[in-house]
């Protein structure tokens, strides 16, 4: 009993600086020649979105697949980037559009999580700069009119017209600055499951004509402030370079 | 670790998983705004218990004394045939437009206006002459047709 107690006692006050939790506890004193710094492997680590392929084969108005890469350079800081493609049909009450494309984004990641021994899981935060080609459709509209009150009742006086033309708006261009919040997880040696959640702010468009980029790949549903919301579940295996 | 995973990407899924839920609250498809003026004296506005239908159609206004009415157009067509009518007299306004669409917000999506607009012609029975004051519709904030009788 005591023995436990003490051992997570030294765990939780010096995490980082023990190599043996049995014999520090034994001793309740720590030799210098015993400490061991757990090295961090730094390599190459890739993966995907899990989530983009399985919403592109149950959802019939989604197809999307994003791989995703960081490189660790120092313990705690990671250059990442992302890249992918996406084509997004939204239906609304009165009129459809498609947004297709591609994008790519760039930045680094801070982890903020203090590992204990040799663990390497990461809290972190994240910017970005995201860039985006696409082209939109209007695939259909419907003029909206408002109905007209008769007999208390309010119906349309004519009916509205419709347009079934798609109208297609190509090479449009999207930038934007994105921050995250995530964490990864090493489930099996050097393969990570993550989450993040990412706000995307745009800092520059180009709009087509007599209509508005609604959604935009990479970027996601841009609201009216020309805000965004993105996440992401991803999978990704880390090529370990070297150990430091 | 594990668990605050499986709380963040719960609170995640839950973030994300709601629909938007945009409404219009635009203005929209203007209406045609026409407004009564006495024909002895054409800067004062003169009621008039009116019935106003387009052919074939219910009566938007059934025997209402106003001095102005407001009127949605045929979006389907260049043109729009409404009875005026008050004291069983009627009269009849043959409006001619072309339309443009236009795409306004999110949550109204695309609405018409009407550009070089006129009114073809008319019977005078009641009405004795009309002014077209704009040629474009694309508000109701201002009078589009002043009708003196």
């Amino acid at each position: 009993m005591l023995f436990v107690t003490l051992s997570n006692g030294q765990e939780k006050t010096e995490p980082e600086a023990k190599k043996d939790t049995e014999v520090v506890a034994k001793t309740s004193t720590i030799d210098a020649d015993s400490i061991v710094v757990y090295k961090k492997n730094y390599g190459l680590r890739l993966g995907i979105d899990i989530v983009k392929p399985i919403l592109s084969a149950v959802k019939t108005n989604y197809n999307g697949f994003e791989i995703v890469g960081d490189y660790r350079v120092k313990k705690n800081l990671y250059i990442a980037a992302e890249i992918g493609v996406a084509e997004q049909v939204k239906r609304r009450d009165t009129y459809a559009f498609t947004a297709s494309g591609s994008y790519i984004s760039a930045g680094v990641n801070w982890n903020s999580f203090k590992n204990w021994l040799e663990m390497d899981n990461e809290i972190y935060v994240g910017a970005r700069y995201g860039f985006s080609l696409f082209d939109q459709t209007v695939d259909q509209y419907t003029i909206y009119q408002e109905g007209t009150e008769i007999d208390g009742i309010s119906g349309p006086y004519f009916e509205p017209r419709s347009n079934f033309t798609p109208r297609t708006y190509e090479n449009l261009t999207a930038h934007w600055f994105g921050l995250l919040f995530g964490l990864k997880v090493e489930t099996l040696k050097n393969l990570y499951l993550g989450a993040h959640i990412q706000f995307n702010f745009i800092l520059n468009q180009t709009q087509p004509d007599n209509f508005q980029n609604l959604y935009v790949p990479g970027f996601n549903k841009v609201f009216s402030t020309g805000t965004g919301l993105g996440f992401g579940y991803t999978i990704a295996y880390r090529i370990p370079l070297y150990k430091r | 670790m594990k668990k605050i995973f499986l709380v963040f990407t719960t609170l995640l899924y839950l973030l994300t998983s709601c629909e938007d839920d945009d409404f219009c609250d635009d203005p929209t498809t203007p209406r045609l705004i026409i407004e009564f003026y006495d024909k002895e004296d054409p800067t004062t506005r003169k009621q008039v218990p009116i019935y106003a239908w387009a052919d074939q159609k219910d009566s938007i206004y059934q025997l209402v004394l106003t001095d102005s009415i407001l009127l949605p157009m045929d979006t389907q067509s260049t043109s729009t045939k409404y009875r005026l009518s008050t004291t069983n007299i009627i009269d009849t306004l043959d409006l001619t437009y072309t339309t443009s669409d236009v795409f306004i917000s999110e949550g109204c999506g695309f609405i018409a206006n009407f550009n070089d607009f006129g009114v073809a012609k008319i019977t005078d029975h009641w009405i004795d002459r009309i002014e077209v004051n704009v040629t474009k519709i694309e508000n109701e904030t201002e009078t589009h047709i002043k009708v003196y009788h």
